[in-house]
């Protein structure tokens, strides 16, 4: 009996100290939700939880996903500001046990200064919502304006290769065209790491196209 | 040696008891750990900060000294200005060895304070402000082209927060002006880091205050020339002198309120884990009453007991001072996380700094707490007649 209580106190003690660890290991990261209990419950209302996860490009059993992510994006991932070592954050939402919904985000490089875009997905990896956490410009307004964000609710990644869907989206302003193509490769790479993190070996996976030579 | 090995046993016998009070012990040590060492973190922050801002004396508009200075050092709205001709004025005094202009600026920013609103800070600067802070070094780029270009440097966290490179434009809301980044600092550990510099003309003319200044930052060729300097400037209209040693003293004063506080719940805390440990060892040894009043018939003097007892109590604290030590190192940069949420100003670097003599004298504290809480319990056990207790033990 003296044993297993003097266990439970070890094991207490245990506990404390792997939750410090992670605690401070989760003290650096890329782009997490300004607050999570509230913008969660706005977009998905009838959520009744969230579980938080950080994944990074690096990483054991990553070897050359960063290659991957850039051939999919078609352009290089900034070595600075994009490094393989910047933790992303999702939020598996919840309803009861089960999941309803991801939320997720990433910094942009813009024209004017960093964007921050917040996708939420459905299990599926369609968009279901989608805003500016942060956008510096003067066009600011019009970025923000649902008539332009919410011409992407509904696409998922494979969307985002097809030159007929992309040529739907009308830009916010006539004038703005830097910050719009930031927008979209903002959109495409966090679709490309929800898909990487998520979805890889999966059959719709593109990531998994890539590996076997198809070309988005 | 033999005492020790019977005193250890003796712990081992109750060992979940045992381990509870060290337990007690090793927390008030970490939150005695915690609060030396926040107090010396916070110290040596402030006066690094303060250091760092690189001149003695500081000239401001007349209002609060100590708001000018701490919004200087933090940033923040409600700035009052002063005329530019109080700089020309200064300049060319023999005891100056270097001096800067600087205007500070706030701007509304719909996206500061996650999403909230706030206001971004700018300050306006000129060449002489690296003759003032010489340990600033670029991580890329330059200097301004020109006194009055539309250009920015910016501190290493904010551009790394705007992913902003050389060339890039940076956006200021509320003025609606884009600007080019014409350089980016190399982390100083300082509220710099987070800032966005302007030409102090460019910073004059967009902002709307032309000739105007919101500090003027000095250093002396002679620190014992503060006083006089003070004293010539006095009458000067609308300014106010204040040197960054009676700024730093002022704040340590305040803080150190702060500090009896703190150090109360430290020493109630370890008043706490006496008693306990005190309560512990009268139990042992009231439990041990038969037990003892046998050592002392088969020969054990009082001076054994009493060394038995003792040794009970120190090995108790002794572990209790490594725990809470070690207690305290692990969780350091969580108190520091957590103090840095509550108070209203924590200087940059890390504000709990546990240092070997911090972790040294904790340790032995804990030592003579020991020797201290086991005088009583080890003075009853020893003075226990042997028959009486055999009898009383049954």
């Amino acid at each position: 009996m003296a044993v297993n209580s003097f266990k439970s106190v070890i094991t207490v003690f245990i506990s404390l100290g792997i939750l410090l660890i992670t605690y401070s290991a989760s003290a650096a990261v890329g782009c997490t939700l300004n607050d999570p209990e509230r913008d969660l419950r706005r977009i998905f209302p009838e959520s009744t939880g969230y579980k938080t996860s950080f994944h990074t490009i690096e990483g054991a059993g990553r070897e050359g996903l960063k290659k991957k992510v850039e051939s999919l994006l078609n352009d290089r991932l900034d070595p600075v500001y994009e490094a393989e070592d910047v933790p992303y954050a999702y939020y598996d939402v919840l309803k009861g046990k089960e999941v309803i919904g991801r939320v997720h985000g990433i910094n942009q490089k813009g024209a004017y200064g960093g964007i921050q875009i917040i996708l939420a997905t459905d299990l599926e990896g369609n968009i279901v919502d989608f805003y500016y956490q942060r956008i510096s410009s003067p066009q600011a307004r019009y970025f923000r304006d649902e008539s332009f964000t919410q011409q992407f609710i509904g696409l998922g990644l494979e969307d985002l290769y097809r030159q007929d869907m992309l040529e739907k989206i009308k830009q916010p302003t006539p004038g703005e065209t830097e910050d719009f193509f930031n927008t979209l490769r903002g959109i495409k790479k966090n679709l490309i790491l929800l898909d990487a993190f998520y979805f890889d070996g999966m059959q719709n996976s593109r990531i998994g196209k890539v590996e076997k030579g198809e070309r988005p | 040696m033999k005492s020790i090995a019977i005193a250890f046993k003796n712990l081992q016998r109750k060992k979940i008891r045992s381990f509870l009070t060290v337990g007690g012990v090793g927390v008030a040590v970490a939150v005695l750990v915690s609060l030396m060492g926040f107090d010396e973190g916070y110290q040596r922050g402030l006066r690094s900060d303060i250091d760092k801002m690189g001149f003695q004396v500081l000239i401001t508009a007349k209002g609060c000294p100590y708001e000018a200075a701490t919004l200087m050092l933090k940033g923040g709205g409600g700035l009052r200005y002063m005329d530019q001709e109080v700089y020309s004025k200064i300049i060319n005094d023999p005891r100056v060895a270097a001096i800067t202009p600087q205007l500070v600026h706030t701007v509304y920013d719909p996206d500061k304070n996650n999403g909230q609103g706030g206001l971004a800070l700018y300050m306006g600067i000129h060449r002489s402000f690296l003759d003032l802070k010489p340990w600033i070094k670029f991580k890329s780029g330059n200097w301004f082209s020109q006194d009055d270009a539309e250009e920015v440097i910016m501190g290493y966290e904010a551009a790394e927060f705007e992913q902003r490179s050389i060339g890039d434009k940076i956006f200021i809301p509320g003025i609606e002006k884009i600007l080019t980044v014409a350089g980016i600092f190399e982390r100083t550990g300082t509220q710099d880091d987070g800032l966005i510099f302007l030409p102090l003309v460019t910073a004059q003319n967009i902002f709307g205050l032309p000739d105007q200044l919101t500090g003027i930052g000095i250093k002396l060729k002679e620190i014992s020339q503060i006083a006089g300097f003070e004293e010539d400037l006095y009458d000067e209209p609308g300014i106010q002198v204040i040197s960054m040693a009676e700024v730093r003293g002022t704040i340590f004063n305040l803080i150190s309120s702060a500090k009896v506080m703190t150090n109360s719940i430290a020493i109630i805390a370890i008043f706490v884990a006496v008693i306990g440990v005190v309560n512990t060892i009268l139990m042992s040894v009231f439990e041990r009453t038969k037990e003892i009043g046998v050592m002392k018939a088969i020969g054990a003097s009082r001076f054994d007991i009493f060394r038995i007892i003792w040794i009970e109590t120190t090995l108790i604290c002794v572990w209790g001072g490594i725990m809470g030590n070690l207690f305290a190192i692990i969780a350091a940069r969580l108190v520091e996380h957590m103090l840095r949420g509550i108070l209203p100003y924590a200087p940059s670097g890390h504000l709990v700094v546990i240092t070997g003599g911090l972790l040294l004298s904790s340790f032995m504290g804990a030592i003579i707490m020991g020797l201290v809480a086991g005088i009583y319990p080890a003075l009853r056990a020893s003075s226990m007649r042997p028959i009486e207790a055999i009898r009383r033990g049954e």
